[in-house]
């Protein structure tokens, strides 16, 4: 299975561009969508989803166009989008009956995939209770229960943890983990450590345009030997700031390390050369494509 | 008080800054423009016992001043009573309950904002006047102090009153949208009915409309100048057919002092009410409201979620097989539920009476007035239904679902209809049992015309607002037995078929253009 985006455009009006020709061929596996607020990564998961229509451009699921033939992938996708609601006067059960309405699932299995879905989430304990009554990780996870209803083999996160407490997002991690192997799974966070976890690729966006997409591995390279930390004085601090561009300060003793991207060999006195992350990546990419 | 101007600036764009508030004008144009008919018209708006003003400028002036002042406080309550709920949907609430704000100054805020739109109206209704006026070729002078002072002295104060009342309504009935109107058009049916009677003694001191002062003077002048005894005049639209009137020239009223005094009362009136009603504001704090309401159960979690170490046992392995099931009867069940959970649960005891009282009283007023009065009762469900997913944040979902625009779109309209045949069932039953066939299509067509409406509307203007108002005037028309608007057909018609025909027709229209928003609104998030 595959989704392929070629020169995806999106203009809002002659004054607001929100992508520009975005090409990029998503696998099995997780995807995970880096990127400023306002980098179009909502924009591009709306257009897959097929809520929203390109401008230019086009997207194939297993070689469907699905912007002309929408139902195709709405049959195989689950969405979770950022700003979601719910219908306050229903139950949790309720609540997922009526998106298995929506999606197309039914017969006598539905009451069990339901059950079995509201205890993965762990909400079999309030499944009774209005979901208006909820709190926002438990609507949070209502959210990812009904993306999961009609085992959709294209998943579309949209900022999924937020809301979630540690706990929960460790979980929600494990269960990406999980259903990866069999569907191709977008996910978009702000959270890099959530990517860094569980994305096999990443895809970092800046201005609706697609800086960089490669497995995690490839694009943490692109910052190897460009990240260093140096001990400073606090007096010293902002004066550095103007040279250097910091991703990271923490204080010890009289003393505050600097973490630091350093480019062109540009390398600051008593400096220390260390492993880049895909947070230092990531800053590095937008920093320097931006 | 500067950050008061920009809360009510603030408050006022955003009720404005809307198409159903464009809608809403552009239906007040209309409206305006027929509160003084031409001799030629099939009504009037302001009859007394066979007499008629001449068209001057205290006729045109004063009576749509009255007919602004009578329509706009009745819907003029469900144009602007939502703009502290607006305040709990978008969750701003929780951030004004945070600022130093005093709850007086917030509900005034609330208060002089609804005062604005309504007068925003007025503005347009008393431009209308004046043009409709010169229209009409008056072959009296223009005097604009005929114009000003009836919207000066009536419309303005009352309408202050109106937007205090959905202040009060908002506070002390939050959630309960039917019960306020219930309340609220109980209470101006009370107000409409004390303008014939309360004037003569007291100059309308004691009429919030102050309108019995208008009464105590047409009547007077025609008592005098034809020696009639007449001692009341009616407001509203009267249809009469082409009714010949005598006509009279009438000047207008003497202002009295007392009269001045006693609208500024009831200006201070309505302010007090926003006062009492500050010292109960719940200030976004459901916890306090739910338990002074006994509702904890729908606002606040009754246990303390617990930790699971399930989430990630989660997997497809353990799941019962996928069957596809694309038809449309889990939907129709689900629409059928929300419609019915819907609002009050208090509403459906009133439902209950007026259905049984269908069963019971004569057939015509079960037809004609029992089953308009049922269906305007459930106009918060109406409304909601095709905006509830953009409300609750649904749409989503809901868009990215498999075939949403043939699949769900028509199991809103079925549950509806389903609804309101249900609702209908006991004109329906005794209409089947008098074998009139045409009452049933009549019923039928009619009722899917207002679900319809509802659909179009709330697809088009993307709330609710539009639709509860036209609902209303047309309510109000249909038990006024203003022929033009009678929906269900229940005023004998001269060609049955036609009127059936065109009520269809426009239920043809009305899908059409809903299909064909929905549908692009569906791929264009």
């Amino acid at each position: 299975m595959a989704l392929t985006i070629t020169n995806l455009t999106k203009h809002y009006n002659s004054q607001k561009t929100a992508l520009t020709d975005c090409s990029i061929t998503i696998n099995k596996g997780v995807l995970g969508l880096l990127g400023p607020n306002g980098a179009g990564k909502s924009t591009l998961m709306k257009i897959i989803a097929t809520i929203s229509q390109p401008s230019a451009g086009a997207l194939f699921l297993d070689g469907i166009d699905i912007v002309k033939k929408p139902d195709s992938i709405r049959k195989v996708l689950g969405y979770l989008p950022q700003d979601f609601g719910v219908y306050p006067n229903l139950n949790a059960y309720e609540f997922l009956a009526y998106i298995a309405a929506m999606k197309g699932v039914g017969g006598k299995g539905l009451h069990k995939r339901i059950e079995l879905l509201l205890e993965g989430v762990n909400l079999t304990a309030d499944a009774k209770r209005p979901i208006g009554s909820y709190s926002g990780g438990m609507k949070q996870r209502i959210g990812i229960a009904q993306a999961l209803l009609n085992d959709p083999k294209v998943l579309i996160f949209d900022e999924p943890t937020v809301g979630l407490d540690p706990e929960e997002r460790m979980r929600f991690r494990q269960l990406i983990s999980n259903l990866a192997h069999d569907c191709i799974i977008i996910l978009s966070s702000h959270i890099v450590s959530d990517i860094e976890t569980i994305a096999d690729e990443v895809a970092i966006m800046q201005d609706g345009k697609l800086l960089s997409h490669a497995p995690q591995h490839e694009i943490i390279k692109q910052a190897d030997g460009r990240i260093f930390e140096v001990l400073l004085d606090n007096s010293v601090l902002n004066s550095f700031k103007n040279q250097y561009h910091v991703i990271d300060t923490a204080r010890q003793l009289d003393q505050i390390k600097v973490r630091y991207i350093a480019t062109n060999g540009n390398v600051a006195a008593s400096s220390t050369s260390v492993t880049a992350t895909l947070e230092d990546a990531y800053l590095f990419l937008t920093q320097n494509k931006g | 008080m500067s950050y008061i101007y920009n809360i009510i600036k603030a408050d006022y764009l955003q009720r404005t800054r809307s198409y159903s508030f464009l809608i809403t004008l552009a239906v007040t144009v209309f409206m305006a423009y027929s509160f003084v008919p031409p001799d030629t018209a099939s009504y009037t708006t302001l009859s007394a016992a066979g007499y008629k003003g001449v068209c001057n400028s205290a006729w045109v002036g004063y009576v749509s001043g009255i007919m602004t002042t009578i329509m706009l406080s009745f819907y003029g309550f469900l144009l602007v009573n939502s703009g502290i709920k607006k305040d709990i949907d978008t969750e701003v609430g929780l951030i004004i309950a945070t600022t130093p704000i005093s709850n007086f100054k917030y509900l005034l805020s609330k208060q002089l904002s609804n005062y604005l739109v309504l007068l925003t109206i007025v503005g347009i209704t008393f431009t209308v006047s004046i043009i409709v006026f010169f229209i009409r070729g008056s072959a009296y002078p223009f005097v604009l102090s005929n114009f000003i002072f009836p919207y000066l002295f009536f419309a303005i104060p009352a309408l202050f009153v109106v937007a205090s009342l959905a202040i009060v309504g908002e506070v002390f009935l939050p959630k309960r949208n039917i019960l306020q109107f219930v309340l609220y058009f109980f209470l101006c049916g009370i107000c409409m009915s004390s303008i014939n009677k309360s004037g003569a003694q007291t100059n309308g001191v004691f009429d919030p409309f102050g309108l019995s002062l208008i009464t105590k003077s047409i009547t007077n002048y025609i008592n005098i100048h034809f020696h009639e005894s007449l001692n009341s005049v009616s407001f509203g639209f009267i249809f009469n057919g082409h009714k010949a009137y005598k006509p009279f020239v009438w000047e207008g009223i003497n202002w009295t002092a007392a009269f001045i005094w006693s609208r500024l009362i009831w200006m201070c009136f309505g302010l007090g009410m926003v006062y009492v009603s500050s010292l109960f504001f719940h200030r976004f704090d459901f916890k306090q409201a739910a338990k002074a309401g006994g509702n904890r159960n729908q606002l606040i979690p009754t246990k303390r979620e617990q930790p699971s170490h399930q989430f990630s046992r989660l997997d497809r392995e353990t799941m019962p097989p996928l069957v596809v099931n694309f038809g449309i009867y889990p939907f129709i069940k689900t629409e059928l539920l929300l419609l019915i959970r819907q609002g009050n649960k208090l509403i459906w005891w009133v439902n209950g009476a007026l259905w049984l009282a269908m069963f019971i009283a004569p057939f015509g007023i079960a037809y004609s007035y029992l089953l308009p009065i049922l269906l305007f009762l459930q106009v918060t469900r109406w409304s909601e239904l095709v905006t509830k997913e953009r409300t609750n944040r649904i749409h989503y979902f809901a868009y990215a679902a498999y075939k949403p625009l043939q699949r769900m779109l028509p199991s809103q309209i079925l549950a509806a209809v389903i609804l309101a045949i249900g609702l209908s069932f006991p004109v329906i039953i005794r209409a089947a049992i008098a074998s009139d066939v045409y009452a049933i299509i009549n019923i039928m067509n009619g009722t899917l015309l207002i679900i319809l409406l509802a659909v179009t509307s709330g697809i088009l203007s993307g709330g609710k607002k539009l639709f509860e108002v036209f609902f209303f005037l047309l309510t109000y028309a249909v038990i006024n037995k203003v022929p033009a608007t009678d929906y269900l057909g229940s005023i004998p018609q001269q060609n049955v078929t036609v009127f059936m025909l065109t009520v269809l027709t426009v239920n043809v229209v009305l899908i059409t253009i809903s299909f064909i928003a929905r549908k692009y609104q569906i791929r264009n998030l």
